[in-house]
């Protein structure tokens, strides 16, 4: 671990002792309440489930060729993967106009209530926004209300219970995630180089594109990585608005270990999505480092 | 004056010697002490919502906090609180002394050997129990069954019949529950005359209602009851003391029961074999019983009690009680074989129906 330190960080040696005894505790924390469980986990996940007699150890791959034989799980699988992908892509288009509206704002003020209101949603818990959401989407909905009311449509429009009601409620679980790292980037980045871009005679919109969003992309691969991590992992959203018929992975693990005790295949799934999650998000950051460099 | 002060510290440090060695006493028996003060907590694992308000005010709180016992609750889902007795199994004591189950729970927790066999003789009012619902390891406390609900302004004639939800009449509305599919592939075999003991006709009965009637599937019990609500269905089949509660709330349903008879559900508890305080949860056990509880509990609940004593009014027993015939028709659930098949028939739910 010292040497590690000292290679990552290049830190003369008494920076390096200095900071061990620092990173003992946090990384025995990880050890213990991270790797440990997770290990056990995996454990489990080679476990064989004999109806009726719960967990029987044993050293066996079938939860996981069982999972890739089923259709019906590879499927899940992609349609998690789908909608972390196309909600961490929305929350992108959405959420950096707002971040640079925040980073540029004129005075401290303005910047301070911005900012607040972008967090505001963070201060509530998933599930109260989740059922929010529920009452603003449902059949007897105020979005129905509303559309009935000016007479766009007569019969109910069928939003709750769609993958675009989830989609819906996903981006803005992560909008104030991505529009925060969004914001401190794009806060680092001086006003001069918009200036000389637009001296030289560059349209807002070449400036946005040549100089702003390139200079950004540290900003949009973190906050990209976070939102993509939590989507794939969503409980509450795909549960409460996705409804009986949409599946996504989170709610199949909690699905599996509670309702009928398949530990082991519960196991072998958590185990499928942290893995696909750790190396969609490792492919893309290699990919991101080689088109815009190191970051 | 030197000796003086000499013998006045020596005084002085015995005296000190002596408190810390009381203090030191006291200290070695503090553990006996909330060991004593113990015999009245109870940690209780319970459902939570309504069915747990109702529970401490009809039993919990008159019974036995306002007599000095100490209750603390978790409340969770039953899967959530069999995870946790499973999983303290390995441990030297666990978390609850009173866990709430069903019967069908009882059971899979009884074949991972984490309950207690019941020792009657500390429930003197155990006596009062049907015998038809008792079992060694699970004390039942309130039974209800699956009955069939309906619109009566929709549905004038009221149905005789589980297969009356394959009715072409009400082909899209229908409802049924996600949480509860078990008892729709109980019902389909029930009305593809098969048993509980064996439900496959049923599965190929209840792929036909999908693709015949296109049922709503509502994630849970509220969404049914606001689908009832809105004539977005007509007719579905649940819980008996359900359908009396919405009945009461004013819902547009009725129940009927089916010539089949009922699925049976009961509701109770079971002591936990690492529970910490099992005398305490025997009192719990036995104060459940209480005939004036019983009564309590079924007029707030509207299940079943499941003693024989319970001091109901008459209007309350016609209105909740099963008659004698009703009972001797109830389907118990086969629980070897149900512990056998609900991984399978929740995978089989999952694709085959919810999906088709």
């Amino acid at each position: 671990m010292t040497s590690f330190v000292a290679l990552s960080h290049g830190g003369r040696s008494s920076d390096t002792a200095r900071a061990a005894p620092l990173l003992t505790a946090a990384v025995l924390l990880v050890i213990v309440f991270l790797f440990l469980p997770l290990a056990i986990m995996f454990r489990f996940s080679l476990n064989k489930f004999v109806p009726g007699q719960f967990m029987v150890e044993a050293l066996v791959l079938e939860n996981y060729q069982k999972f890739i034989s089923d259709e019906f799980y590879r499927g899940v699988l992609y349609t998690t993967i789908r909608v972390a992908l196309v909600s961490t892509i929305l929350s992108l288009i959405f959420g950096f106009p707002l971040a640079y509206m925040i980073a540029r704002a004129r005075s401290a003020r303005t910047k301070n209530i911005l900012i607040l209101l972008v967090v505001i949603p963070l201060l509530m818990g998933n599930a109260v926004r989740t059922a929010g959401w529920m009452v603003l989407l449902g059949d007897r909905g105020v979005v129905n209300m509303l559309l009935q009311m000016v007479s766009l449509t007569t019969e109910p429009i069928k939003i709750l219970y769609t993958e675009t009601a989830v989609l819906i409620g996903i981006v803005a679980v992560l909008l104030p995630y991505m529009i925060i790292t969004l914001y401190s980037i794009i806060e680092g980045i001086d006003r001069v180089y918009e200036e000389a871009a637009s001296s030289l005679g560059a349209r807002p919109s070449e400036v946005m594109r040549l100089v702003i969003v390139p200079m950004a992309m540290p900003g949009v691969y973190v906050g990209s990585a976070i939102c993509f991590i939590l989507a794939m992992n969503a409980y509450a959203t795909p549960v409460l608005i996705g409804g009986p018929e949409f599946h996504m992975m989170g709610p199949k693990v909690y699905e599996q270990i509670t309702k009928v005790s398949n530990w082991p295949f519960g196991s072998a799934l958590a185990f499928v999505l942290t893995a696909v999650t750790a190396v969609l998000t490792i492919l893309s950051s290699i990919t991101v480092q080689r088109r815009y460099g190191r970051m | 004056m030197t000796k003086s002060r000499d013998s006045n510290t020596l005084q002085l440090s015995r005296r000190r010697f002596l408190g810390t060695t009381a203090a030191g006493v006291a200290a070695a028996a503090l553990p006996a002490i909330p060991a004593l003060a113990q015999s009245k907590d109870l940690v209780v694992g319970n459902w939570g919502g309504d069915w747990n308000d109702r529970v401490v005010r009809a039993f919990e709180k008159p019974l036995l906090e306002d007599k000095g016992y100490k209750i603390v609750r978790e409340l969770s889902q039953a899967p959530e609180r069999k995870t946790k007795l499973v999983a303290e199994k390995r441990l030297p004591r666990g978390t609850l002394d009173i866990a709430h189950l069903t019967d069908a729970d009882a059971y899979e927790m009884d074949q991972q050997e984490v309950l207690e066999k019941l020792d009657t003789s500390k429930m003197p009012n155990f006596k009062h129990v049907r015998e038809n619902l008792r079992s060694p390891y699970f004390m039942p406390w309130v039974y209800g069954g699956v009955v069939i609900l309906y619109n009566p302004k929709k549905i004038s004639e009221p149905p005789t019949s589980f297969a009356d939800l394959w009715n072409p009449k009400y082909a899209g509305r229908v409802g049924v529950i996600d949480q509860i599919y078990f008892n729709y592939i109980y019902l389909a075999a029930l009305a593809a005359g098969g048993t509980l003991k064996d439900v496959k006709p049923g599965l190929e009965k209840l792929k036909q209602l999908k693709v015949d009637s296109k049922p709503r599937i509502y994630p849970a019990h509220q969404q049914l009851a606001a689908a009832f609500a809105s004539e977005e269905i007509w007719i579905s089949a649940n819980y008996t003391a359900r359908a009396l509660q919405w009945e009461n709330d004013g819902l547009p349903v009725k129940l009927a029961h089916p010539k089949e008879g009922a699925i049976a559900i009961t509701f109770g508890v079971g002591i936990p074999r690492k529970a910490r305080n099992k005398d305490a949860a025997y009192a719990y056990l036995d104060a459940m019983l209480d005939p004036g509880v019983m009564a309590e509990m079924a007029k707030v609940t509207y299940y079943a009690p499941a003693v024989d004593n319970a001091s109901l009014t008459p209007e309350l027993s016609k209105r909740i009680d099963f008659t004698p015939e009703q009972v001797s028709k109830l389907h118990f659930v086969d629980y070897p074989y149900a512990a056998k098949n609900s991984a399978a028939w929740l995978e089989w739910w999952n694709k085959e129906f919810k999906s088709a």
